[in-house]
């Protein structure tokens, strides 16, 4: 019976290449899709259950005095608190993107155990007042441009250095960090909070991330430190990393509805070319089912036999879908790093695919399977 | 004296086959005349269905020379061979081979559309034919409407519609039982009688050669015997 | 000579259930590139409507956006009153100070979102006469705790219906009016430049609008202030910087649309292809007649390619058609570049259906190259089985 799946497909290899093919792309795509959704995901899925973020509640964009550490840190439970704030400036070209933070270089490794850095690099970092670390992502896409021990100079956007917004603020380059989780990247340049703020002058920060304790009351410690400035100056709002993750998600408002449609979509005019092939190849086959089945062919093996024509192709379509996806998927954290971050072909996206193309095997090859089960032999033959 | 229509001169055709060389015909040497009915026959494989081919310019020869309606047909590339096959050539299959999604009328117009008559001329010739294989009131049926007999009659009056110098009949009645077959082999003699066309038919069956006025034998890609079962005109071979 | 289209047609009608599940096929993959592409038409004339060529707009020298610009109180004032192109009438400059920022606010299906608050100072109501309107409520009043919202942030947003209250910080704004206007503006919340900044602790505005005399040259303006030593700004005309603001996510959502069309248009493609060649593997004999009839290679060519255009259009029209049940539907999108929510709808142009049917003939014409060729390039004798 196998050989003669082959054989069938075989007879008509362009057929069964183009058939192949739009299975495939159709896999494809939907690979590249949910790759996406799950970059979406990435920090929320990852997220810390010990870790909690410190926001104003006006804004994302409105700072919150230094002097708030110390009153969070005091709070029973919390083990260290590290504070965050956005540079947002551009290395040579706008388009160059990535994110930057000025942090406590300490606190920073206390807070996040899952940045890993090497102890000379952690030795330089905090030594080198201008010192920074770079996610090992970032270095490899500026690899030819920066040097271990060499400057990076940024354009502050938001904020200027004082001799002039065209003057670059400059870096040392202490070394590249790795993150072991997904909650933080490989793409973000942390540097030194005392260099930010002495050279500012300014004395906000737009996060606190704090560390508690395993077991603590998480909920206590939220109310707690959202309670110490329930009348200012700042209200500020306190979340599980979780919700910090998911608030940037549902930002992006229809961006998975987007997605979720055209994959739809796609599958479904994949779907429709596979039925089309198939049908075709039924009729075409009529006679050969025909001769088969005088031969001594049951309806069952017909059924099997037609059926099993449809599943192969999308598999194999399916395969090579998942295939270049998986392939792929270096280049494409390359390309779209600066957007989606968690880029991954996850073992489920490979599942996903594979199932995707299984069905599409079933449900296109299941009216021409039937067909040719209740195929009349004589009439088959005689070619009405 | 009649003219001859088709002359063959040493008339040879190979074919590859599974890395093998057949000699299908082999240095025929073949005269026919104009005006006559002729029945091709032969075992299988003798080459009469290239000879066919090759007469009808849908084949060129290995070697040898062929004319045909005037025209040596090894001299001609493949645009010429259509443009020659067009105005001098009918075609009659087996199968039929209507285009079963024209009606009859549109089937025998098709060959006309080649031509450049207008579509009111072309109107008339297409009627004429179909009026010609007693068809004219099944016109505008589709193939699947009409019956083995009666598709062979369009397929003969799309083949006359252009009014070629030569018909060619590929086993016409293979597919017919035996009256529709009696009355598409009444058809062509009645062509040939009446309007004096060159047939050659293709044909296994020895009642449908009795129709035709001379029999050609052909075997194995050789000239065997010729028949006459009507005098020819005098001082032809 | 020709072979008449209407055997073209026929075939397709005959092979029915094949023709339509290839243009279905066809059609999805059109009206899947062609929403993308109302998308971004949508949201780049909706969010740019109203650009104004004769309206300024400072930032300060470096930023991308208002959210990075800021200016010291006085120096907004002086800028206001030293810029010559600036217009005037009888109550002087007609120019405004604005403060803009970006809030955490609360969807009403649950979600969060960033909404843009402007502070206007009373001038920017004079500039924005002709586009901006009140339509339920009244406007604020200068120096109290009120705010007005953008029509479309009424239906989004919680407590942004009239007579709401939205808290800022420690302060409460009473919601007091609603407001239309074309552009971006109708998913903002305005409230008074005064009450704005102590509030949310700003020294000072993010930008300065002003009315400038007609033909000014913004570059030449720009460049002029850009080195001033004492107000130092970046200038653009309204209608650009909007574009501006703009330009991400648009490039975005066409290169999505791009890669969208080329990887489902290739798989539309085979599909076409598979279509094509199985009609003119089924049609072998019918070929075979029409070219041993004396057709030329070149008419049976051209029948099957144009066999493939019809479907490439019938898929164009069908997925464009489906593409126009968006038309004015409504969404929203966060734009990257400014961090906030937008309320737009899918716009499906004329140009947007232009392109569909376009591509759609491109995929058809394509799919049917090849098994064109093939039905042109077959012996009639192969073709008739006569050998």
């Amino acid at each position: 019976m196998a050989r003669l799946v082959l054989q069938n497909l075989l007879r008509h290899p362009l057929r069964s290449l183009l058939t192949v093919g739009a299975v495939f792309i159709g896999v494809f795509l939907l690979c590249l899709l949910l790759s996406v959704v799950t970059a979406l995901n990435a920090g929320v899925d990852a997220a810390s259950s010990v870790r909690l973020m410190v926001q104003s509640s006006v804004s994302l964009f409105v700072a919150l005095p230094i002097s708030y550490q110390q009153r969070i840190a005091q709070v029973p439970g919390v083990e260290s608190v590290v504070k965050w704030q956005w540079f947002g400036g551009y290395y040579q070209d706008q388009s160059n993107f990535f994110a930057q933070f000025a942090v406590d270089p300490e606190q920073q490794l206390e807070v996040y155990p899952e940045l890993e850095v090497a102890p000379d690099v952690k030795q330089r970092f905090l030594a080198r007042r201008n010192a920074c670390i770079v996610g090992e992502q970032l270095l490899a896409q500026f690899a030819d441009e920066w040097k271990v021990g060499g400057t990076i100079p940024l354009i502050g956007a938001l904020f200027p250095h004082p001799d002039g917004p065209e003057v670059a603020w400059q870096f040392e380059l202490a070394g590249t960090y790795r993150s072991t989780s997904g909650a933080l990247d490989n793409r973000t340049l942390f540097f030194r909070w005392d260099y930010f703020e002495e050279t500012t002058d300014l004395e906000e920060a737009g996060v606190f991330v704090l560390r508690v304790a395993p077991g603590a009351d998480v909920s206590r410690i939220m109310a707690e430190i959202d309670g110490l400035y329930a009348n200012g100056p700042q209200k500020v709002r306190t979340t599980t990393e979780k919700e910090f993750q998911r608030q940037f998600v549902t930002m992006l408002g229809a961006v998975p509805l987007f997605v979720t449609w055209i994959g739809g979509g796609a599958l479904f005019a994949i779907l429709l070319a596979c039925v089309n092939t198939m049908l075709m190849a039924a009729r075409q086959q009529r006679h050969d089912v025909g001769i088969l089945k005088a031969l001594g062919f049951t309806d069952g093996a017909a059924f099997r036999l037609m059926l099993a024509q449809s599943l192969v192709l999308c598999l194999l379509g399916g395969l090579l879908g998942v295939g270049l996806g998986k392939g792929t998927e270096a280049a494409f954290v390359t390309v779209l790093g600066t957007f989606f971050p968690g880029y991954v072909v996850t073992d489920q996206t490979v599942a996903l695919g594979l199932g995707t193309a299984l069905a599409l095997g079933l449900v296109a090859g299941i009216v021409p399977a039937w067909t040719s089960a209740r195929l009349d032999v004589v009439r088959a033959l005689r070619g009405t | 004296m009649s003219q001859a229509m088709i002359q063959a001169r040493g008339l040879t055709k190979r074919y590859q086959r599974g890395g093998e060389t057949l000699v299908v015909l082999d240095g025929l040497d073949l005269e026919m005349s104009e005006g006559r009915f002729y029945a091709l026959m032969g075992p299988s494989g003798s080459g009469k269905t290239t000879l066919l081919n090759l007469i009808g310019g849908l084949d060129r020869p290995d070697e040898g020379s062929l004319v045909v309606a005037g025209e040596e047909l090894s001299g001609l590339d493949g645009a010429e061979l259509a443009h020659w096959r067009a105005r001098n050539i009918g075609f009659v299959f087996q199968g039929f081979n209507l285009i079963p999604v024209l009606s009859a009328y549109e089937n025998v117009e098709l060959p006309l559309k080649l031509t450049p008559l207008s579509r009111a001329e072309r109107r008339k010739h297409a009627e004429y034919a179909l009026e010609l294989v007693g068809l004219k009131d099944r016109m505008h049926h589709r193939p699947r409407q009409l019956s083995g007999g009666q598709e062979q009659r369009v397929a003969i009056a799309r083949a006359i519609a252009t009014d070629p110098r030569v018909l060619l009949a590929d086993e016409p009645t293979g597919d017919l039982d035996r009256k529709s077959a009696d009355a598409v082999l009444e058809l062509l003699g009645r062509l040939n009688r009446e309007f004096h066309k060159t047939i050659l038919m293709v044909t296994h069956d020895p009642h449908a050669a009795e129709h035709a006025g001379s029999v050609v034998h052909l075997d194995k890609g050789q000239l065997g015997r010729i028949e006459h079962n009507q005098p020819l005109a005098a001082g032809a071979s | 000579m020709l072979i008449p289209l209407g055997y073209n047609l026929r075939s397709l009608w005959v092979r029915r259930s094949s023709t339509l599940l290839t243009v279905l096929g066809l059609g999805a993959t059109v009206t899947i590139v062609s929403a993308v592409l109302a998308l971004q038409h949508g949201f780049q004339s909706m969010f740019t409507a109203g650009g104004r060529e004769d309206l300024a707009v400072f930032l300060r020298p470096g930023a991308t956006n208002e959210g990075d610009s800021i200016f010291r109180r006085d120096l907004g004032a002086r800028l206001v009153n030293t810029v010559g192109e600036i217009v005037s009438d009888a109550g002087g400059p007609r120019a405004s100070m604005e403060c803009y920022l970006a809030v955490l606010a609360r969807k009403l299906d649950g979600g969060e979102t960033n909404v843009p608050l402007r502070g206007v100072q009373p001038r920017t109501f004079d500039l924005r006469a002709g586009e901006l309107e009140i339509v339920a409520g009244r406007r604020f009043t200068p120096g109290s705790d009120e705010v007005i919202v953008g029509e479309s942030l009424v239906r989004r947003l919680q407590n942004c219906g009239l007579d709401d209250v939205i808290v800022l910080n420690t302060t409460p704004f009473r919601v007091v009016g609603v407001f239309r206007h074309p552009g971006a503006f109708a998913s903002e919340i305005w409230g008074d430049l005064e009450r704005f900044m102590p509030t949310l602790g700003r020294y000072g505005p993010n930008r300065v609008i002003a009315e400038v005399q007609p033909g000014t040259d913004f570059e030449a303006l720009s460049a002029r202030l850009e080195g001033d030593k004492e107000v130092p700004a970046k200038v653009l005309s309204e209608r650009e910087f909007l574009e501006s603001q703009t330009r991400v996510f648009s490039t975005a959502l066409l290169t999505l649309g791009r890669v969208l069309g080329l990887i489902m248009g290739i798989g539309a493609i085979f599909a076409a292809t598979n279509t094509m060649l199985a009609s003119v593997v089924a049609r072998t004999s019918e070929i075979g007649i029409l070219l041993a009839m004396g057709f030329r290679p070149l008419p049976v060519f051209v029948a099957f390619q144009l066999e493939a255009l019809v479907l490439g259009l019938a898929g164009g029209v069908v997925g464009g058609l489906a593409a126009l049940s968006l038309n004015g539907v409504e969404t929203g999108a966060m734009n990257w570049q400014t961090f906030t929510e937008f309320a737009f709808a899918f716009r499906v142009t004329p140009g947007v259906l232009g392109s569909a049917i376009g591509f759609s003939l491109v995929l058809g014409l394509l799919g049917g190259a090849w098994p064109a060729w093939r039905a042109a390039r077959m012996k009639p004798t192969e073709a008739l089985r006569l050998e």
